[in-house]
């Protein structure tokens, strides 16, 4: 069984830092992105056409791809002060709660973004200058929340273990 | 149950989830959809978190964030915290005390490119730290001056706080942003005569350091010129209305690139680090933000906001005191929850209230930025503090949290200038031509 959960735990690792490099490479590129678009509007008169969505578009993909990976390295802020002062076991305690909790939450957003892009999906939604289309975005959001339901299973596990032990 | 107690049992709530130790942004989200669904309906709560996260996230204006903190990692990972440390030391490093003024005018100048206190705290302290233990520095006042001094970062533009205080209060980022210069300069001026009164009462704390030659403080001097520039590109863009505040940020971390690259000190290593840093801090940050939308709606449809801001002005006090009063609710709970965290939940629930009163808006966006800074270094959660307890290891938080001390002074005794004289925030705003 404890293998089993280590094997799970190294792919849902691996898989949150690859999403984080994705977030990483999003990051560049819209920096690339707004200083193109700064230098052809301020030089040639010619802003990149749709910078702007494309921007808010790649916002998506750096922040929702590093939720998991932030996630496993505890990067969320949390306030420590009370719990710290507990026992050992009753950390652990509190802290199986609250995965659940925070478990609970990603897997309704999951959900709903999931059915959030269908709709946008189905109604063909798109951005107004670039017509880039929304769905795939939201998507995006959908299986990422997935993956920090998965971090958060692991982190879950972990806290029941060593209650146990 | 009215709406307003349901409102009060959400923050209740809340307040006992932040101390189970939840992540304060999923903490928010999680109330804020459990209460929306309380009072409009579970459709409409779930419909709401959905849209709420992707709007935030694709959201341009909440991109400055990532583009200001890429900016500080970029300029940290370029040495360039390092060369505003020399400069300082080159200027003071002679008195005594001048290192611990060295880090404040160092975090002063890195505070003018990095948005955040525990990146600045944290930039400074891995290069003032060890200079100051090697001259035989008292623990208290290294570690005390560089976590306190780091929390300028946030007052000196560019400033996550008054990013998210003007997305949040529909205010302009770049007015903000200038509003926050003299402020700044005002205080790193308080703490660095905080260091040399502490130093007078007790000289034993700081030995003076060895002198400089004109060539070694003209060299110095090239480290403030580069953190100059890109402080000019970014500030006078924005208040030009050359920039919006992403193209800004984008233009100080492109900036930030090219300075690293021409001093050929930023490795590809380094740049992957800044990369990584900047993902962190921004997914940390925009959960919060996001968080904070959720739990805002909730607080709409609750008119908590509206109650209070009747109740406050109702209340038989002067303006002032009554402000007098926010400020206190601030401090106290920046005692015990994170500085960001105590703004994106409580500005939705006071600014109207502050508004109702007569205040100005970019006012109250620099107290508000003063209260966080002394939320950030007092305990029992002081970001800065803990930044500092990770960087100068074997010292006691104890010893950190004494050192502080009397910078804390410092920093109150800012928020009485700033109430007695609004215009030292309020003047360079009243400039912008846009």
């Amino acid at each position: 069984m404890s293998s089993k959960i280590d094997k799970f735990e190294r792919f849902v690792h691996s898989l949150s830092n690859w999403l984080n490099w994705v977030a990483g490479a999003a990051l560049v590129v819209m920096l690339a992105l707004i200083v193109a678009d700064i230098i052809g509007a301020k030089l040639f008169k010619w802003p990149i056409p749709g910078g702007i969505e494309m921007v808010g578009f790649l916002g998506v993909v750096v922040i929702a791809f590093a939720i998991a990976h932030t996630q496993v390295m505890r990067g969320h802020i949390e306030v420590e002060f009370l719990t710290t002062r507990l026992p050992k076991t009753a950390q652990k305690i509190v802290a199986g709660f609250v995965y659940l909790l925070g478990m609970a939450l990603f897997a309704l957003l999951a959900w709903r973004s999931y059915d959030f892009a269908h709709a946008l999906q189905v109604k063909g939604e798109v951005s107004m200058t670039q017509e880039i289309s929304f769905y795939p975005f939201v998507y995006g959001i959908a299986f990422c929340c997935i993956s920090v339901f998965l971090v958060l299973l692991i982190q879950f596990f972990r806290a029941v273990t060593q209650v146990r032990q | 149950m009215s709406p307003v107690t349901i409102g009060i049992i959400g923050i209740v709530a809340l307040l006992v989830i932040f101390l189970l130790r939840m992540p304060v942004g999923f903490a928010m989200a999680l109330v804020g959809l459990v209460g929306f669904s309380c009072l409009v309906s579970p459709e409409a709560g779930l419909s709401i978190l959905a849209r709420d996260v992707f709007h935030s996230f694709s959201s341009y204006s909440l991109t400055v964030i990532p583009m200001f903190v890429f900016m500080g990692s970029i300029a940290f990972a370029s040495g360039m915290s390092r060369r505003l440390y020399d400069a300082g030391y080159s200027l003071l490093g002679r008195l005594r005390g001048g290192l611990a003024m060295a880090t404040v005018a160092g975090c002063a100048g890195f505070a003018a490119i990095s948005g955040s206190t525990n990146a600045t705290a944290a930039a400074m302290g891995r290069v003032a730290l060890p200079e100051m233990k090697r001259y035989g520095y008292a623990d208290s006042l290294a570690t005390g001056s560089v976590a306190a001094a780091g929390s300028l970062g946030i007052l000196i533009p560019p400033s996550t706080i008054f990013i998210i205080y003007g997305i949040m209060t529909e205010q302009s980022i770049g007015r903000l942003f200038v509003a926050g210069v003299f402020p700044g300069l005002v205080l790193a001026t308080l703490f660095i005569i905080v260091v040399a009164l502490v130093c007078w009462r007790d000289p034993t704390l700081a030995p003076t350091g060895a002198a400089t030659n004109w060539k070694e403080k003209v060299s110095g001097l090239t480290g403030i010129a580069e953190a100059l520039v890109l402080f000019a590109l970014v500030i006078s863009g924005l208040f030009l209305g050359w920039f919006s505040p992403t193209q800004a940020g984008g233009a100080g971390a492109a900036g930030a690139l090219l300075i690293g690259l021409i001093r050929r000190q930023l490795t590809w290593q380094g740049l992957l680090g800044a990369v990584k840093d900047a993902l962190r801090i921004t997914c940390m940050v925009m959960i919060i933000v996001t968080g904070a939308v959720v739990f805002g709606h909730f607080m709409a449809v609750a008119k908590i906001p509206l109650m209070l801001a009747d109740w406050v002005v109702g209340l038989p006090l002067p303006p002032m005191a009554t402000m007098g009063i926010i400020i206190l609710i601030y401090l106290l709970g920046g005692c015990f929850m994170d500085a960001l965290a105590l703004i994106t939940l409580t500005i939705p629930i006071f600014y109207p209230a502050v508004l109702a009163l007569g205040f100005e808006p970019i006012w109250f966006g620099v107290i508000i930025v003063l209260v966080t800074e002394i939320g950030v270094i007092t305990p029992p959660v002081g970001v800065n503090v803990y930044v500092i307890k990770g960087i100068a290891e074997g010292v006691p938080l104890e010893t950190i949290f004494r050192g502080i001390l009397p910078f804390l002074g410092a920093l109150i005794v800012a928020v009485g200038i700033l109430m007695a004289f609004p215009q030292i925030a309020t003047f360079l705003p009243s400039l912008a031509i846009y």
